[in-house]
């Protein structure tokens, strides 16, 4: 008997959501699903009869569909970069590059991309820092603009030539959108004769249970290939899951867990730490201030005195210190943590000795956003404290954390600097792939940090690239995809 | 860190061996230093240099001085010959409170060619920067000796004081170079703070530049053709501006230049007396050997300290009692303390070849219980159907404000943002997720998110860190009491009492929303989130939210991180 000749059953919703397909030859099930009112889990169920019986098909579409940055909103709203340098050229003749980027408003990274375009493209010249246009009466071409305000207003449109460009100067990005179709195969007016209703029973009901009637029924058979509706589980951050890892094998070394806040004083971000007070990581470049209030208050116990002390001159640790006049209002200033040391620094208060600390905590650098950097970040950070302590300990410290959390057997130790400890060291470790990488750093505390806390014993710092490790460990290649907004990919991850 | 470049064939011209690349850093290692990149077609070494208080190793010269002690091709403290100049420097007493210090040295048969040149100006310029604060603490200046003529002056000048100055035509005031130059513009705040104008001039009267802003057009401008250079550091510091003089002089005299002292004729009231720079006096630290090799977990004896010193470009004398007198290179002054020389010897052994011990440090360990209490609210989330996330905590202020319908809000915000988008501490979650789920709208529904993390609140007298957990639901069909029945099932696993109070709040939908309360005190809100909001954010469904501060909750123990 001919596959033809054979009867198919189908459940009566089947027959007519196949009827609706017919109907169209090909609809998206998105539409289906609002046009038969069922919910997308019965939808596909369905559909999974008439797929199985081959009398539909499931097509898969994939749409890359140009979304607008931030960058490419702005611009759509204000005008491109180019465009307005070159409106603001032609209304001051010329100008210098300072009042130019505070007329443009933009940061300066994007101020020299809109220059050295206009320059590339012949439309400006710079003459001893002087900028003007070689023609008063140029234009600079539409097309970019019109596009990024048709997209801004929601209009769906054609960008084909003008999209690398756009993808490159970060004003859109391509968001990939999967569509299902579904598409007729046979007609329903051609094969409704060996179409039959089925009678079997889709449901357990409680009372078939309760009064036997299940064991006359039959239930019916599911198509067991069919995929099912999407489902997403509840989660971790696939980041913060690895970092409640790291935080488990620290504690199980024995290290104890150490908290600090955000906003913080200079005074534990870098007195506390013998980073002079004129020290270039604490200029406005590699520090964040905070505007409101400016200032907190300094602590009141007696190191604050000592480490004034190591600054001026050494305390009693022998050292030449750094000969200035500290000045506690520089360190009363707030910051945002720029390192988690200021937390170890902050638990050198009244350290019990032997001691293990670990703190895994936010840092903030004014850093501009690329791939590789953030302007917020994760440190791991820790001290040991032991009288018996020493260098080699520290090697061996570093040793088990290459071993045990990098799973990293190819290692190198590297002579390092920190303002903060010597010796220091630097964890580098050998990835097949990528080679050399950063993977943390040790040292022990100068005694100009320790002594003025009242500590005589050697304490080691060390520290852990926590970010690095896990984008090396789950190849992701862009370190924005950590704090990623993408529900796409925190509903997909994998957890290994 | 600082960034150099430097020519692959010069650095293996400079040690006279070859070297393959793998072999050069392994050796580089020993200077702190890097490769980051190899433009092979340029022959352009990229270098990243770790420390920030070893300005002499920020040239390719520096470096291999360095390399040369560690392969013991050269040993001990780097010599060369200086010979009077008979050129004098007079300092004027009305620098005292402002620029006050000079080191001068003249070097001859320097072997100038383009990318020499080029090298020169990029170890100055990183000294300016870096070690010289933007030319704050000292800057390096240049002029061509042939055109000079002793004494030079160092001395104040009238604002209306005229010369040209490097890259211009055409002379200029110094209060024009000051507002115009572009070097004026970056660097011109620093004299402006003086209130007067430090000089330098020939004897004749001719300018040689504005310190530290400018040289002058002429004698300041060095060229391929100039064989002989007068070499100027002034600065804020005594120690620094010499300091930063004999790294000058050392790299200069590695590359085969004649080194020529400058007499500094300082008036009373700056310096007691006159100084004969490069100041070449060494420096020197004594040592305990017993102490090292405990710290360190080492064996030394007297000699091995000796040669291990001499590898790392030092002098050492032996003294009584197992202690050893350190002499001090003159173009370093980042030596401190003994743990200093400590690090020296310890480079010297090679870390790796000393290697690691088994370590043991016997404690117990444990997370914190507000990381504990934190995780205890994750896992019901989860439990809930929430996917966590992780969101920024420095963020833009529109988005914990007009974006969510809110105007005042005690914001911390930053003094010196990168970017708007990044300029204020979150004070609270909800809206960071508002944030996720309107760029999300091509996913498919309901989206149920929620985030455990910190947020910073201040008032008039405090700045603090604490931890907030926020649910989000956004669905067509999401209502009040799918946030409703999540926070009343977390408040029961918590064993903690709550009343919900109706609340006007901007964010939310009025008589679909509310407080939440715990033992009278407000800790949190839930509610339906105002079309209005939905509409800014580009929402086109229905969302509902809670948020609530867990140091309030009696039963977690989340404190509260004060910042003083």
């Amino acid at each position: 008997m001919s596959n033809l000749e054979k009867k198919i059953s189908l459940p009566s919703e089947a027959i007519e959501i196949y009827k609706e397909i017919c109907l169209r030859k090909k609809i998206s099930v998105k539409e289906l699903e609002k046009m038969i009112k069922l919910d997308r889990g019965k939808l596909e169920y369905f559909l999974g009869y008439l797929i199985s019986n081959e009398l539909v098909e499931r097509i898969t579409v994939v749409q890359k569909k140009p979304i607008l940055t931030e960058a490419g909103q702005y611009a759509a709203l204000n005008q491109l970069i180019e465009r307005r340098i070159v409106d603001l050229l032609k209304e001051k003749k010329s100008t210098d590059f300072d009042s130019l980027s505070e007329k443009i408003k933009g940061d300066n990274r994007e101020m020299n991309a809109g220059v050295g375009f206009l320059k590339k493209q012949g439309i400006l010249q710079i003459n001893q820092g002087e900028i003007s246009l070689i023609d008063p009466k140029v234009s600079v071409s539409n097309d970019l603009q019109k596009i990024l305000e048709n997209l801004s207003s929601g209009k769906e449109i054609e960008i084909k030539d003008h999209e690398k460009t756009l993808v490159q100067r970060n004003l859109i990005s391509l968001e990939e959108r999967k569509e299902s179709f579904v598409e007729m195969k046979i007609a329903y007016g051609d094969i409704s004769e060996k179409i039959v209703v089925s009678s079997e029973i889709s449901r357990l009901s409680p009372e078939m249970i309760r009064n036997g009637s299940w064991k006359k029924a039959k239930l019916r058979e599911y198509n067991l290939n069919v995929s099912p509706p999407d489902f997403y589980a509840g989660r971790k951050q696939p980041y913060a899951r690895f970092l409640d890892d790291v935080k488990r094998k620290l504690v199980s070394y024995g290290f104890l867990e150490m908290r600090g806040p955000i906003v913080e004083l200079e005074y534990w971000n870098f007195d506390a730490l013998f980073q002079a007070q004129d020290h270039p990581a604490r200029e406005w470049s590699d520090v964040y201030r905070v505007a409101n209030p400016s200032k907190g208050n300094l602590p009141k116990e007696d190191h604050v005195k000592l480490v004034q002390k190591a600054h001026e001159n050494g305390y009693d640790t022998g050292s030449k210190g750094w000969r200035y006049k500290w000045d506690p209002m520089k360190s009363a200033r707030l910051v945002l943590r720029a390192q988690g040391t200021s937390v170890s620094a902050r638990t050198l208060v009244d350290l019990p000795i032997p001691s293990k600390y670990f703190s895994i905590s936010r840092c903030f650098r004014p850093d501009p956003t690329d791939a590789t950097h953030l302007s917020e970040f994760n440190q791991a950070e820790g001290i040991v404290c032991d009288p018996s302590i020493t260098f080699r300990d520290l090697l061996g410290i570093l040793e088990t954390f290459a071993v045990e959390i990098s799973e990293a057997p190819n290692y190198l130790f590297k002579p390092d600097y920190y303002p903060f400890t010597e010796p220091s060291v630097e964890l580098s470790v050998k990835d097949p792939k990528i080679g050399h990488i950063e993977y943390g750093g040790a040292g022990i505390f100068r005694p100009e940090v320790t002594r003025p806390f009242g500590i005589k014993d050697p304490v080691i710092a060390w520290g852990l690239g926590v970010d690095r490790l896990f984008m090396v460990k789950y190849g992701i290649t862009d370190i924005r995809e950590l704090y990623s907004y993408k529900l796409d990919w925190l509903r997909s991850a994998r957890m290994s | 860190m600082v960034s150099i470049k430097a020519s692959y064939t010069k650095m293996q011209e400079f040690l006279g061996k070859e070297l393959s690349l793998d072999e050069l850093e392994d050796l580089l290692m020993f200077a702190k230093t890097e490769i980051d990149d190899y433009v092979k077609e340029e022959d352009m070494l990229v270098l990243d240099i770790k420390t920030s208080n070893r300005p002499d190793l920020w040239c390719a010269e520096g470096m291999i001085r360095e390399i040369k002690g560690i392969l013991e091709m050269e040993k001990g403290i780097p010599t060369y010959e200086v010979k009077e100049s008979g050129f004098t420097v007079k300092v004027d007493s009305a620098l005292a409170s402002t620029r006050p210090y000079i080191a001068c040295a003249i070097a001859k048969k320097i072997n100038l060619d383009d990318f020499y040149i080029k090298q020169l100006m990029q170890h100055s310029e990183k000294i300016d920067n870096s070690y010289g604060r933007k030319r704050k603490r000292s800057s390096i200046g240049m002029y061509n000796l042939s055109m000079l003529q002793s004494p030079v002056l160092y001395q104040t000048a009238e604002r209306s004081h005229k010369f040209i100055p490097l890259g211009y035509e055409k002379e200029m005031t110094l209060d024009k170079i000051l507002n115009e130059h572009e070097k004026g513009l970056e660097f011109g705040q620093i004299v402006k703070d003086y209130g007067i104008y430090p000089i330098l001039l020939s004897a004749d009267g001719m300018t040689l530049s504005l310190p530290p802003v400018i040289n002058s057009n002429d004698v300041g401008r060095i060229t391929e053709d100039t064989t002989e250079c007068l070499i100027e550091v002034t600065g804020t510091n005594f120690e620094t501006v010499n300091v930063v003089l004999n790294i000058l002089c050392q790299t200069m005299a590695d590359h085969g230049a004649d080194i020529y002292s400058v007499a500094i004729e300082y008036p009373p009231e700056i310096h007691k007396k006159h100084v004969i720079t490069p100041l070449l006096e060494l420096e020197s630290i004594t040592v305990d050997l017993d102490i090292i090799e405990k710290y360190l977990d080492v064996e030394l004896t007297v000699k091995k300290a000796i040669e291990l010193m001499q590898k790392r470009r030092f002098e050492c004398e032996e003294l009584e009692n197992n202690k050893v007198k350190a002499i001090i290179p003159p173009y370093r002054k980042d030596i401190l303390h003994w743990v200093d020389i400590a690090e020296e010897i310890v480079i010297a052994l090679d870390y790796n070849k000393i290697g690691p011990t088994k370590w043991t440090v016997l404690t117990t360990g444990g997370l914190l219980p507000e990381t504990e209490s934190e995780n205890i609210v994750r896992d019901i989330l989860v439990g809930a159907y929430g996917i966590e996330l992780v969101t920024n905590i420095l963020t833009d202020p529109d988005n914990l404000t007009v974006k969510v319908n809110l105007d005042k809000q005690e914001l911390v915000k930053i003094q010196n943002p990168v970017s708007q988008t990044y300029s204020a501490l979150r004070n609270q979650i909800f809206p960071n997720l508002i944030n996720v789920i309107s760029k999300n709208t091509h996913e498919p529904y309901p989206q149920m998110i929620f985030e455990v993390g910190e947020v910073v609140k201040m008032d008039k007298n405090d700045v603090w860190t604490q931890t907030n957990a926020a649910f989000c639901i956004a669905d067509a069909d999401a209502s009040f009491e799918d946030a409703h029945k999540r926070i009343h099932q977390l408040m029961k696993l918590l064993n903690t009492d709550y009343k919900i109070e109706s609340l006007g709040h901007p964010s939310f939908t009025k008589g679909r929303s509310g407080k939440i309360i715990v033992n009278s005190k407000d800790c949190g809100i839930i509610g339906e989130i105002h079309p209005n909001v939905l509409e800014k954010n580009q929402i086109w469904v229905s969302v509902v939210c809670f948020e609530i501060e867990l140091p309030y909750i009696p039963t977690l123990e989340c404190k509260i991180k004060h910042t003083s």
